[in-house]
């Protein structure tokens, strides 16, 4: 069994190598990691809501999630639980302990676990779904007349406007709060830091500077992280198209281990640091003495 | 530094070539900074645990933290880099 799972992972694992490698030769053009970060439309909607690549990866990490919360949350409490049980719990607790627990007080748990827990599974899910080849994708590739589309790996959260959505949301919901908890006085007075009278024309701006740093820290860190394992990856593969066919042992060996790095650490440490800092900031703006 | 070869390896002029090893000569010292960092984090870790291992539990946490936190310096450097590269 366990052989078995080995070898499913293996296969797996040589799946995106596959992928971009057709993905590559099927181009007729010079290869560039860079195209897979521009979008066609799919579907055409008024307003600017058209149905790109990220967008379809961001409804199916939804429908994702949302199955993931169903099926490993509603479990028949038995006698002896089950693997699917297991693992739910494992998951609620490290929400539960490592994130809400960490930043948020206790009076504020209640309402904002959820947040906190929903914005980590989601997160995780979306990340995780950006390694998995999925034939979504703007290439098309012919398999016996039919033009499918290629498989390849792109993750929703390696573009800007998705985490600075995410950023945005936990920000906003950070001063509702906090002007909730303390008073628009009380919270915004919370803000400056005991200083001498004569510092405080440069903390002033500097502190305001910071809230708003804030947002851009959130959102460039998760962005930046997958891009940059994402293009590292194409960019490992795409030395064989550029240069020369026989450095392939070299980037297919190299681009598999940053693959498992991102796989293994990057997706699971950057859905917790979300987390875990959104808690933070809202649990500091609704007790700002901690 | 990779991405200097890549880009190296796509660029027409001197000038590109001339703006990707700037890329590169950033993202390089980013990450040299942020080495440092994780060093510290890490070895402090250790010694941490060492110490109190019962305080392994609490002390994960706040490490990955701080691992994020600092990993983000370079890729700070490394997206004001290719912004530097695609905007002049």
């Amino acid at each position: 069994m366990s052989r078995l799972l080995t070898l499913a992972t293996a296969l797996l694992l040589a799946l995106p190598s596959l992928a971009l490698a057709s993905t590559t030769e099927v181009a007729e053009e010079e290869f560039d990691p860079a195209h897979e970060w521009e979008f066609k439309t799919w579907i055409d909607l008024p307003f600017g809501l058209d149905i790109t690549k990220p967008v379809a990866y961001l409804i199916l990490g939804t429908i994702v999630t949302c199955l993931l919360g169903i099926v490993l949350m509603r479990v028949k409490v038995g006698r002896d639980p089950t693997k699917r049980q297991a693992v739910g719990e494992m998951i609620y607790e490290i929400a539960q302990v490592q994130v809400a627990e960490q930043g948020l007080p206790t009076k504020a748990i209640g309402r904002w676990f959820p947040y906190v827990a929903s914005l980590m599974l989601f997160i995780w899910t979306i990340n995780m779904l950006g390694f998995i080849p999925l034939p979504l994708s703007d290439e098309t590739v012919d398999v016996g007349g039919i033009e499918l589309p290629t498989l390849a790996i792109f993750a929703a959260t390696s573009t800007l406007s998705v985490t600075l959505a995410l950023a945005l949301m936990t920000w906003v919901f950070t001063h509702v709060e906090g002007i909730r908890a303390n008073g628009v006085r009380g919270y915004f007075k919370s803000w400056i830091p005991e200083v001498p009278k004569a510092l405080l024309p440069m903390i002033i701006p500097l502190e305001i500077l910071g809230q708003f740093m804030r947002l851009i820290s959130l959102s460039v860190r998760l962005y930046a992280n997958m891009l940059a394992g994402h293009l590292l990856i194409l960019t490992f593969i795409g030395l064989i198209f550029l240069t020369h066919w026989a450095v392939f042992p070299l980037s297919v060996v190299a681009g598999t281990a940053f693959y498992l790095f991102e796989v293994v650490i990057v997706v699971s440490i950057q859905a917790y640091i979300f987390a875990a800092l959104s808690a933070i900031y809202i649990g500091s703006a609704i007790e700002p003495d901690h | 530094m990779l991405s200097s070869f890549f880009f190296l390896a796509a660029a027409e002029d001197g000038a590109d070539a001339g703006k990707a090893i700037a890329l590169a000569l950033g993202i390089g010292l980013g990450a040299l900074g942020a080495g440092v960092g994780l060093g510290n984090i890490f070895g402090s870790m250790i010694q941490a645990v060492a110490r109190q291992p019962e305080l392994r539990g609490e002390l994960t946490g706040i490490q990955w933290l701080g691992f994020a936190l600092v990993e983000a310096v370079v890729f700070y450097g490394l997206i004001g880099g290719l912004l530097a590269f695609v905007l002049i």
